[in-house]
This record gives structure tokens, sequence and C-alpha cells, in this order.
């Protein structure tokens, strides 16, 4: 009774310090100020709200949309790192294997700067070590010098074991897809295993997860049907363990002639709402498709926090909050160098 | 001993129980309270005079069983 924190977990700590967190993270006010900035403006501004010690550390290294990208997301790796180093028990265990999709992301990047021959300086600009991977195990992995030695140290490292036929097809394709969608599907199946349901914690968490899969399966089939892609193109995609949508729903959605034929399939689950507008053929976009799916994943997760305020949900919460504002700063600070539109930048924020 | 009745023992037990447990439940309260006031004073230290009033707070439970330990020892049950 006790001592029960330093099994299950210390809750109350690392909630209440990511609600604390989460309390200075950016407003729609902030937003819309930035939107009316110049990129010096932007970084002048972001450097006196929470990103401050990354932009003065990088400040005589790098400059303008170089300094803001790397400044949030090394920003972003450093709270979530801090916020693991704050965790105990079976919380740390469940937090940890979320942040593990921050490896994957690192190995994306690094394939795909190695592929298209990127420097290794522009590289480190879109890593964020805050998985298990910390930044000399990311070094080493930039240092390397081809494809296959960067997959056998991935591999040595993570434990795990890309089959041959998925490096192959890579070679053969000669684009990272086959990779990227096995490393995704690998994620999401180990971390699902890791998640052994026995306490409420544990099944908050597990249905978190299945939820957040069905929206990147939704999001993924309705994308490659607004493409023309159908069928078992769109199914090669599809990762198991969603909650609501499972292979037959998915491969009845796949299958629908158009969008509109899949409405009733659709009609059925609990995000149609928030998708439904951008599924109307007068307006259908891409762009407001994936701004609700968004939406309804930041809801979903804000609900589950409210609902349960001692477990894991909060901090997946503020993590997939903070991951939208450094994403919401980066679009805008991007479009405005670009010379894009303001209305155009500000439809693409998710707000 | 003379002059006391076992009646008089179990008020003294059961004023010792009111307050024993009511200051278990007390510090099991804190416990969580107390954390959760730390981890938001790390983050932000302005919320420091408002987390000293929430840690306080299960404190109340005690003075209660303290209350009810009083009473029995010097109000007695009639």
């Amino acid at each position: 009774m006790f001592g029960r924190s330093k099994k299950t977990g210390n809750y109350a700590y690392t909630v209440a310090k990511v609600k604390a967190k989460k309390a200075s993270l950016l407003g729609d006010d902030a937003y819309a100020k930035m939107l009316m900035m110049s990129l010096p403006e932007i970084s002048r501004f972001i450097g006196e709200s929470g990103y401050q010690k990354e932009m003065a550390e990088l400040a005589g290294r790098t400059e303008g949309i170089d300094l803001i990208e790397h400044a949030t997301y090394r920003n972003m790796a450093e709270v979530f790192s801090s916020i693991l180093q704050s965790t105990q028990g079976e919380l740390r265990d469940m937090v940890s294997a979320y942040l593990t999709k921050w490896d994957i992301w690192n190995l994306k990047v690094i394939l795909r700067g190695k592929t298209y021959g990127v420097d290794i300086e522009s590289m480190k600009e879109d890593l964020v070590p805050a998985g298990r991977l910390d930044a000399s195990a990311l070094d080493k992995l930039l240092s390397l010098e081809n494809d296959k030695e960067i997959i056998a140290e991935f591999e040595r490292i993570k434990h795990v074991e890309i089959p041959p036929e998925v490096v192959n097809a890579y070679k053969a394709a000669g684009h990272l897809r086959n990779i990227e969608d096995y490393l995704d599907k690998l994620y999401y199946k180990r971390l699902l295993i890791s998640i052994v349901p026995s306490s409420r914690p544990k099944r908050l968490f597990q249905e978190f997860i299945r939820r957040e899969i069905d929206t990147i399966n939704l999001e993924t089939i309705l994308i490659l049907k607004m493409e023309g892609i159908r069928g078992e193109e769109v199914m090669e995609f599809f990762i198991d363990g969603g909650k609501q949508i499972d292979k037959k729903l998915a491969t009845q959605l796949a299958n629908a002639e158009s969008i509109s034929a899949a409405a009733n399939d659709l009609a059925q689950l609990d995000f149609y709402e928030d998708i439904k507008e951008a599924l109307d053929a007068e307006t259908k976009s891409l762009k407001d498709l994936v701004a609700g799916m968004k939406k309804y994943h930041i809801r979903q997760a804000k609900k589950f926090s409210h609902l349960y305020p001692l477990s894991v949900i909060p901090i997946l919460d503020f993590m997939i909050h903070k991951n939208i504002e450094v994403d919401n700063i980066r679009i805008i600070a991007r479009g405005i160098e670009s010379g894009i539109d303001r209305e155009m930048i500000k439809g693409l924020l998710v707000i | 001993m003379a002059g006391y009745e076992i009646g008089d023992g179990l008020i003294a037990v059961g004023a010792g129980l009111a307050v024993g447990l009511a200051g278990i439940g007390a510090g099991l309260g804190e416990k969580d309270v107390g954390a959760a006031a730390v981890g938001a004073i790390t983050e932000d230290m302005s919320l420091f005079g408002k987390c000293i009033v929430l840690i306080v707070l299960p404190e109340t439970i005690v003075i209660f069983g303290l209350v009810i330990a009083f009473m029995l020892l010097f109000v007695g049950i009639s």
C-alpha cells in the first residue's frame, strides 16, 4: 500500500508535471500573432516562450528557418525525455514504449537522408532523440556510410529484424515505402504486445493505442481512396490491432467504389461526425480530412485524460499536444519563409 | 488497576483508533496530493501557495479524528 508507486508508477507526480507543462503551451492567439510576423520575429517570439534554452544554444550555429526547426525538435525531444526521466514503474514502461515511435521516426529520417544525399547537419535538424536511441546512438547511425549498415546497426541496437524480403523489396523499388511501412507496423505490433492489460491503467493505455491505430488506418484508406487507389494495394498499409476498424471493415472500405459509397460503413464509427464535412463530395479535400482526423485524435486524448486523470493518458495527451504545437510552429515558419498565403498556412494548422 | 473499569479502557482504545486511523487516511491522501504538488511546483513556482493549501486539505481528516478522540475521553459516552 505504501510503496505502490515504485511498482505501478508515480501517476500523481507525473500527471501534475505534464499538466503544468501543458498550461504553458502556445494558445490559439499565439498562432494568430505568429501568422502576422516575419521569420526573425517568429524566432524572437518562440525564443521568449518555452523554446528559450534551445534557441539560445543553437543561435550561434544556425539561423532563420533552420534555427527554428532544429530548436523546436530539440526542445520536444528534451521535454519528452524529461517526462520519461520523472516516471517510475509500469508508468515508465508505458511512456517508454510509446516514445519508441521516435526511434522509428529517426531511422526513417536517416534512411531518407542517406538515400537522397542530404548532409548530416540537415538530417540532425529533423531528428528527435526522445526514444531509446540517444544522441550518441543517433550520431553513430548518421556516421554510417550506406543504408545496409544503418539498418544492421538499428537492428542490433533495437533488437529488431527487418525481414530480407522487405529489404529486397525496398532495393528493387528504389524507395523507402516498404521499410517505412514495415517499421510502422512493427512499432504498433510491439507496443500492443508490450501492454499486458492486467491493470486498469494498462487497459486504458491499450484502448487509447487501439483508437490511435484506427485513426491512422482510416486516414491511410481515405487518402489512398482520394488518390484513386483501391483494394489490395490499400490493404498493404493496414495496421492490425485497431479497436473499431478490423480487417473486414477495412477491406470493405478499401474495396468501396468511392468514399461516398463507403459512407454507410463509415457512419458506424465514433469519429464519423468529425470527418463528415471533409468527406463531403462538394468540399472534399485531403487537407481537411487529415486535420479532421488529427482533431479527433486530440479530442479523444483530451476526453480520456479528463475521464481518467491519474493514468497514462494525460501524459500521452500532453505529448500529442506538444507534437502538434511543434508542427504548427514549423508549418508557420516554413510557410512564411516560402511566401505562402497566410490564410492557406492557417488552414494547415491544427488548432 | 484499581479505579478503572473495562469500559474506560475500551474508550481509550477507541480514542486511539480514531486518531490513528484518521492519521493513516490523511497520510495516504497527502501522499498523492503532495507528489502532485511537487510535480506542479517543479514546472511553475508560482503554484507554490495554491499547492500548500491543497496539501493540507487532507489534514482536516485528522482533526475530525482528534475531535472524536477528545469527545470520547472528556465528554464520554452517555
